[in-house]
């Protein structure tokens, strides 16, 4: 039940003045969003088409308090399919300004800079697919410098920009690269001799997934069950955040081959992390065989948000393709 | 206290790393008037036995420039690791292994083949190759044996302090040889020469920083704006993943920074970081146009690893499949004139 004396339309009138969400009240609430929604399909709470109702309302504190306005991911599957136009991840962007401006803060952890490493190249505001990161001209330990900063209202925490990083400047909460090296090295599972050196009899792989290919407890669960002396997910915000030297890592050690698993072309939630990872990987492939080394040992597979089941078959297709590596002393010299 | 004793040596390099001591200008005045030099293949004509002579740490410093390839440039290596008290790998060769380290692509082997046979240019009808030792007359002629790979200096000794460059910056080389000169040198394992963070701290062109590339071009291909970013106009500069020492200087004459300073503190592998970046500031909406601009990275372990192949994890994941520190096989099969099989 809606009170009316819990409508405040100054609410209204504080989003639909910020950039991008003046079209506010041009939603009929059809629910075409919630249909095409990506983020819905793992969070069945979040649905845009009520943020956006409520937020039309004027229900100001029971919008800045919901979670969901911070989970879209501004992938826009929404947007070409809304009859009125919307551009909903605006609309969300101009309430959580609002959001911020009231002291509110994002649940989620943002990418954080390292100001006294940074160098501000700017190859990381151009890796961001939201435009979250901005140079800006600041003192730092005393003297002028240019460093990056990041703008929470958009930063989404896929780490695209903490694997861009070339100095090792940006952090991501639980995915910085101590935590993802510590986790596909734990047990000693790295350490462990590879098929291709002789140890193992099968070949081990390592498979770095997209957290958004595999997203509840449950699905966890049963991935711990895949986890064994020759398979090793490592669970990745985004297949964007791999960083090629953790796959070379893994490869100089005890794995045989490193599977990349993102979302389908698309579905990316964080816009270009698909094409990023997928982008590393063949130019790690290129790399490989110019060096005289298989190609196949790296790939990267896509994992739709209904096919999620065939992360096991992805991992034994490799493991597959693995047996038939040969090992560059094999191969002719003079080839 | 007596005067200083200092050797400096070249192993698989140019003569660059020389010449920057030589560009120290006056300098070397201010040297001479606190180090003796005791071994100096470039410049002076003290011999391989005369360092053989000396007492083991009765060198105060050895500047080692060079990659390690032949069996001469490890025993030396080893010789100087014994006679200096510090030894500095001097340079980006002996750092890092550099552009002597890219013939671990392919291997020396094949570079054989290549210089004595495949050229248009060479006429070698017996197909003649160069033996470690060979019979003549006067007595054996010997030549110090290609190793399968090219390796850094710290991969065959200990070493104290590395200076990166290709060459070393000479600025940068007489801050690092007044640190020594003065005793005040930072804990074993550090760079000298160099400053904090990477070339576009101190690259002065302005960055947009939003600019994605559609498509990259070698430094061939195109004039670039002097004022604006190289990586915004689709040049391959490693930038920003190159530690800052050198004060831009490729970047001041127009051209891309190649990487010869080595990766920034905090990163181990320099062409992993450069080509993450390189990917990150990709044009393109679908996998297609994305794959188009892959296509114009052209040879990508020379533009990635143009300086740090040699000890990168790259070439590792290789190097675990092979032995370190074997003659290479067209020397230890002595085929001198015999055919090789390709």
């Amino acid at each position: 039940m809606i009170r009316s004396d819990q409508l405040d339309h100054g609410f209204v009138e504080e989003v639909m003045a910020e950039p991008g969400g003046q079209h506010l009240l041009t939603c009929w609430s059809c629910g075409t969003c919630a249909a095409t929604c990506i983020v819905r399909r793992y969070e069945p709470a979040f649905n845009p088409r009520l943020i956006l109702h409520k937020a039309g309302l004027g229900l100001r504190e029971e919008v800045l308090c919901c979670s969901e306005i911070w989970q879209c991911s501004a992938c826009d599957a929404c947007y070409p399919r809304c009859p009125k136009e919307i551009h909903i991840s605006e609309v969300m962007k101009a309430i959580r300004a609002v959001a911020i401006r009231a002291g509110y803060e994002s649940p989620g952890p943002t990418a954080e800079v390292d100001e006294t490493i940074c160098s501000g190249c700017a190859v990381c505001t151009r890796a961001c697919p939201y435009g979250a990161i901005e140079r800006v001209t600041k003192g730092v330990n005393g003297s002028e410098r240019t460093v990056a900063h990041v703008d929470r209202n958009l930063c989404l925490h896929c780490g695209i920009c903490v694997a861009a990083c070339p100095s090792g400047a940006m952090s991501l909460e639980s995915f910085s690269d101590r935590e993802l090296i510590s986790r596909m090295g734990a047990d000693g599972w790295l350490d462990k001799p590879g098929h291709l050196q002789g140890g193992s009899p099968e070949p081990r792989v390592l498979a770095f997934v997209c957290q958004w290919s595999i997203h509840s407890g449950a699905e966890w669960a049963w991935l711990d069950d895949l986890q064994s002396d020759t398979v090793r997910v490592v669970n990745l915000p985004c297949s964007g955040r791999v960083d090629p030297a953790m796959v070379l890592l893994a490869l100089t050690k005890g794995a045989d081959g490193v599977l990349v698993v993102g979302c389908k072309e698309g579905e990316c939630h964080y816009v270009r992390g698909t094409y990023l990872g997928r982008s590393k990987l063949a130019l790690i492939g290129q790399i490989l065989s110019q060096m005289g080394m298989d190609a196949e040992r790296v790939q990267f597979a896509e994992m739709g948000a209904l096919d999620r089941f065939r992360l096991p078959k992805l991992i034994s297709a490799i493991a597959n393709d693995l047996k038939g590596v040969r090992v560059s002393a094999q191969v002719a010299v003079m080839a | 206290m007596g005067k200083l004793k200092l050797g400096v040596y070249w192993a698989a390099s140019c003569g660059g790393c020389d010449i920057a001591i030589v560009e120290l200008g006056e300098h070397l005045l201010d040297l001479a008037e606190v180090a003796d030099i005791v071994f100096w293949p470039a410049a002076t004509d003290f011999k391989c036995e005369d360092v053989e002579a000396m007492e083991s740490k009765s060198m105060d410093l050895a500047l080692f420039n060079g990659a390690i390839r032949t069996e001469e440039d490890a025993h030396i290596a080893h010789l100087l690791r014994d006679r200096a008290k510090v030894l500095v790998a001097f340079g980006s060769c002996a750092m890092e292994g550099c552009i002597p380290a890219l013939g671990n692509i392919k291997g020396p082997d094949y570079a054989l083949y290549r210089a004595l046979e495949e050229t248009p240019t060479t006429d070698n009808p017996h197909n003649w190759r160069p033996k470690t030792a060979f019979e003549m007359p006067e007595g054996t002629l010997t030549l110090p044996g290609l190793y399968k790979q090219v390796r850094t200096l710290a991969e065959v000794v200990p070493v104290d302090y590395s200076i990166p460059g290709c060459p070393p910056n000479h600025d940068q080389v007489w801050k690092a040889l007044s640190a020594v000169i003065a005793g005040d040198l930072p804990p074993t394992g550090s760079l000298l020469g160099v400053d904090s963070r990477t070339v576009c701290d101190q690259c002065p062109r302005t960055r947009e920083g939003k600019i994605r590339v559609s498509r990259f071009h070698r430094p061939h291909e195109v004039i670039p704006d002097p004022e604006r970013c190289l990586l915004e106009q689709g040049l391959v500069c490693a930038g920003p993943a190159t530690h800052a020492g050198c004060g831009a200087l490729c970047i001041k004459a127009n051209m891309p920074c190649r990487g010869c300073y080595g990766p920034p503190d905090s990163v181990s592998d320099q062409g992993a970081a450069l080509m993450d970046a390189i990917v990150a500031s990709f044009d393109g909406q679908s996998d297609a146009e994305i794959r188009q601009v892959l296509e114009t990275v052209v040879d990508p372990v020379g533009t990635f690893y143009r300086f740090s192949l040699a000890g990168s994890l790259l070439y590792r994941v290789r190097m675990s499949e092979l032995l370190s520190g074997q003659v290479c096989d067209t020397q230890a099969g002595g085929n001198g004139g015999e055919e090789v099989r390709s």
